[in-house]
């Protein structure tokens, strides 16, 4: 390949183009390139060095182990775009840009390569013949994918703008420069066919590129020529521009967010971190600043995109309470690069805190991986654990009903294994004659409305011939809603305390009618000791059923099925508590919001224990929803759903209509007789 | 300045109550413990205190081993040191005999404020607190709603009968009996539990204070004899007029 060629430079045997046609491949291009390319790259690495810097204000924490398997998530998240195209539409749009995007990418990558280094130094060219012709055809398609949904993307922005959607300065930039750069990119095509490839049928396999010829074949070859070089330098400015602003707008995402992906909670998907209390030198509990928070819970905040998700399917940002997940991330974030000594409860502030039902909708649809229950919950851990501090006089009051009497519902402790009385249950406390212990839970032991679900379970697990156990005064609360509420201390007691009584009971499985108990037991009583299986009762049941232990009449009826949070996003158990329902008989109307999109109750993260003194009522607008099915029956897992639906039909005035039970209920009735 | 709050130890008022085997208190098995709602106002106002002023603050409680729980409670929401007056058989004692234990520890150490509950949630004598002010020579105060201190002077609010407040002055020493609407009892941190743990606990044996002998003696204890419950009237709301006319007229001499 020789330097200043021709103009017209044809190759008779094998279809490929000159690289730097035009632009000349000398000292003059090549110096001035690189050096714009290291200081791109160099403003790159600057700006997060600088960032990093910011990073180690966190605390440690590993999120480095199993790097193969870190690896291989983020490779598919990033490549397949697996978590972004769980919203269709923008999600869709996002992906193709991207997909376009990267092909570019890749494509300058493959010139620079064949060009500065494989020809140049061994000859060698790969960008020819048939190669050359799907290389020109993909890139071609690839930049006008990247244009269409980079078009479509601003549309939705500037012109639809949804609810809720922030657009700043960044944005700005982004889709400003984006387009710029596939705009020239083509021009830069167009203006270099209209020369060089008039007529040639090598042109077919650059649709746009030829296109944009005919465009520009008109202004003459001295212009062309003029024009192309212009535009060539100015696209490599675009080029080495975006890349030095990386750090500095939200096109950091590109690489926070793929390194977000890699870091990642691997689970198990809702147990919180359990604070060593025994140590003595712990001083403080919980975050008060950026510098109580963990380096990722800072790194969190330059991953996320703003793209709202989370704030969509917040329970309480969608009952106009003054909590968006989105916003506690990022006032995080800003705390800790403009302020790290500010008091983070009083920069996210307490009613936004305390609204949080830890339903996990926003961190189980984050495409970035951002952990926002955590945060909330280490804001909670400071305010009980240091300041003693909670959403209302009547929490306090729960929590200590919980320290006295071992529930929330201040009733006497001695009464716990009341409702059972005539059932034929076995004190595991004092015979180990017993199939599987029952871990009833406070609001199964004490609410009159769940003790009917849980007799309705003793009924059906007898109907299968199971002794069922159950540990009666000297069951506590799993403290679940302690814990959620911050109070670690608490929890941690309740815990040591059952966990002695159920390993004293000799029980080698335990099985729950509370996601909440359930979830607390076979994840977080891990971390102290508790090593027995545990099942929620859906699963339970269905395994009864399946093996034709228990035999229920299948006579069909109609009606709505709402997703625990806990069974459901934390426990991904979808389909067992609808397989349940259909084989008795079940025809499930869905809620608009169903499984991993369900909409919560509104009781989770302890806020069973407090009033909803903020916004609309999340449990009427639940209620409401499963009304809409037009099915008179809504069906529930979960001891604290059934009690706010309960309290949501009467709130909504369709008590008449819609009547809440739970699928245990169901069952019990459909037992042959 | 040195100050002294008095707390007792009380089952849970949920809890299921028998009446034990001498027919004279309720059995103490299958209770629910904690610290009276009472002393709970008193602790946070003696915590108040001494936060507000850096006195020294003794917690004290009379009973059996199992008190110290609930005076754990108590060091934790700030009392300096406990002093457990070690009797099992407190709860068989009157308020004069638990007034003297009290006197009888306090008296030589010249304590500047006693705070006490205005009553026991289960006895409800409601004559300890005045009864120790009395054997020390202290002016009592009962009843406080409202608290402030200024120099040795203390001005406190009294509830009276028919929602009216007086405003009473004393001069240090003084005991006060603490009421329901005085303060919000703090809930202890977690970095104060855990220094509760190692706050010194002195224990005395209650025969070593010599208490006094009895004047009261309870000669039955009972559960209250069931009376007829509430009505639901539910239905038409023309109908259920007529039946609460009904029953006004047929049981109550309203509409006489």
């Amino acid at each position: 390949m020789s330097l200043g060629t021709p103009v017209f430079f044809v190759i008779a045997m094998e279809f490929t183009r000159e690289i730097y046609w035009n632009v000349g491949h000398g000292a003059a291009t090549l110096v001035p390139m690189y050096l714009l390319a290291i200081a791109a790259i160099a403003a790159l690495v600057y700006g997060f060095v600088r960032r990093a810097e910011t990073y180690k204000l966190g605390k440690p924490k590993d999120r480095f182990d199993q790097p193969l398997a870190r690896t291989a998530a983020m490779l598919r998240d990033v490549l397949l775009q697996t978590r972004v195209l769980r919203v269709k539409g923008p999600g869709l749009a996002h992906s193709l840009f991207f997909w376009g995007f990267a092909l570019l990418f890749v494509g300058t990558a493959l010139i620079v390569i064949q060009a500065d280094f494989t020809d140049l130094l061994f000859d060698v060219v790969f960008l020819k013949g048939a190669f050359y012709k799907l290389f020109s055809l993909v890139l071609d398609l690839a930049g006008l994918a990247a244009l269409v949904t980079l078009f479509a993307l601003l549309i939705r922005r500037w012109v639809i703008r949804p609810a809720g959607l922030l657009t700043s300065r960044d944005d700005l930039i982004m889709h400003g420069l984006l387009f710029a750069i596939l705009l020239t990119g083509f021009f830069i095509e167009g203006a270099r066919m209209a020369v060089t490839e008039a007529g040639n049928p090598l042109a077919a396999w650059s649709p746009v590129g030829m296109g944009l010829a005919g465009l520009v074949g008109g202004l003459g070859e001295s212009t062309l020529l003029a024009l192309h070089r212009g535009l060539w330098w100015f696209h490599l400015l675009l080029a080495v521009l975006f890349i030095g602003l990386i750090p500095f707008t939200k096109f950091r995402h590109i690489l926070t967010t793929s390194a977000n992906l890699f870091l990642a909670n691997r689970g198990p998907v809702g147990k919180l971190a359990t604070i060593d209390l025994e140590n003595e030198n712990t001083e403080s509990f919980g975050a008060r600043t950026v510098t109580d928070m963990s380096w990722k819970d800072i790194f969190d905040a330059d991953a996320c995109t703003l793209c709202k998700r989370c704030q969509d399917r917040c329970p309480a940002y969608n009952t106009d309470k003054p909590l968006s997940p989105m916003q506690v991330v990022n006032r995080i974030g800003e705390t800790a690069f403009t302020a790290p000594d500010a008091d983070l409860i009083e920069t996210v502030g307490r009613d936004a805190i305390w609204s949080c039902t830890t339903c996990r909708a926003c961190q189980d649809i984050c495409p970035a991986a951002i952990e926002h229950v955590d945060k909330i919950v280490e804001l909670r851990r400071n305010l009980v654990l240091m300041e003693g501090e909670f959403p209302g006089d009547e929490v306090m009051t729960a929590m200590e009903q919980i320290e006295v009497n071992g529930n929330p519902l201040g009733m006497g402790y001695a009464a716990r294994g009341d409702w059972a009385e005539g059932l034929g249950l076995v004190d595991a406390g004092s015979s180990r004659d017993f199939d599987v212990l029952y871990f009833v839970g406070c609001y199964a032991s004490f609410d009159k409305r769940n003790i009917a679900v849980a007799r309705s379970f003793v009924k059906l697990c007898q109907a299968a011939g199971l002794k069922v156990g159950i540990l009666g005064k000297d069951e506590k609360c799993c403290g679940e809603p302690a814990r959620k509420m911050g109070n670690e201390y608490l929890y941690q007691t309740m815990a040591g305390e059952n966990i002695g009584t159920i390993e004293a009971s000799g029980a080698r499985r335990i099985v729950t009618t509370c996601p909440h108990c359930y979830n607390t037991l076979t994840k977080d009583y891990r971390d102290l000791g508790l090593t027995i299986e545990v099942q929620p009762h859906p699963v339970f049941l269905s395994q009864l059923v399946a093996e034709g232990r228990l035999k229920i009449d299948a006579a069909s009826f109609d009606c709505s099925y709402h997703d625990s949070c806990y069974l459901g996003r934390h426990n991904g158990l979808y389909g067992a508590p609808r397989q349940l329902i259909e084989s008795a008989g079940g025809r499930i109307a869905e809620m608009e919001k169903n499984r991993d999109q369900g909409f919560c109750c509104g009781a989770g993260g302890g806020r069973i224990l407090a009033e909803e003194k903020l916004g609309s009522r999340i449990n009427v607008a639940r209620v409401q929803q499963a009304a809409a099915t037009g099915t008179s029956l809504l069906l529930a897992n979960c001891p604290f759903c059934l009690t706010m639906f309960e309290d949501g039909v009467k709130g909504a005035g369709i008590e008449e209509s819609l009547r809440p039970r739970d699928i245990a209920e169901v069952l019990a009735e459909r037992l042959p007789a | 300045m040195k100050l002294l709050v008095c707390i007792k130890q009380v089952p849970d008022m949920e809890s299921k109550f028998k009446i034990d085997a001498d027919g004279v208190w309720y059995d103490r098995s299958d209770l629910a413990w904690r610290m009276n709602e009472y002393d709970e106002f008193a602790v946070e106002q003696a915590v108040q205190v001494k936060e507000a002023t850096g006195a020294d603050l003794t917690v004290l409680c009379i009973g059996p081993e199992q008190v110290k729980e609930t005076m754990k409670k108590a060091l934790a929401m700030g009392c300096d040191r406990g002093v457990h007056i070690a009797d099992d058989q407190s709860h068989r004692r009157d308020p004069y005999q638990i007034a003297s234990l009290i006197a009888a520890f306090a008296g030589d150490k010249g304590f500047d404020l006693i705070f006490t509950g205005m009553q026991s949630q289960d006895r409800g004598s409601g004559q300890v607190g005045v009864m120790a002010a009395e054997l020390l020579g202290l002016p009592a105060v009962t009843t406080i709603v409202g608290f402030a201190l200024a120099g040795d002077k203390i001005t406190v609010k009294r509830e009276l009968e028919g929602g009216v407040k007086a405003t009473v002055e004393a001069t240090l020493p003084a005991l006060v009996t603490c009421q329901l609407g005085l303060n919000t009892p703090r809930y202890p941190t977690l970095p104060n539990i855990m220094k509760a743990k190692k706050k010194e606990l002195l224990a005395v044996a209650a025969a070593d204070l010599s208490p006094a002998d009895a004047l009261l003696q309870t000669v039955k204890l009972t559960f209250p004899e069931k009376k007829g419950g509430g009505v639901f009237l539910e239905g038409d709301v023309g109908e259920v007029a007529d039946r609460l006319i009904r029953i006004l007229k047929e049981k109550t001499s309203v509409l006489a």
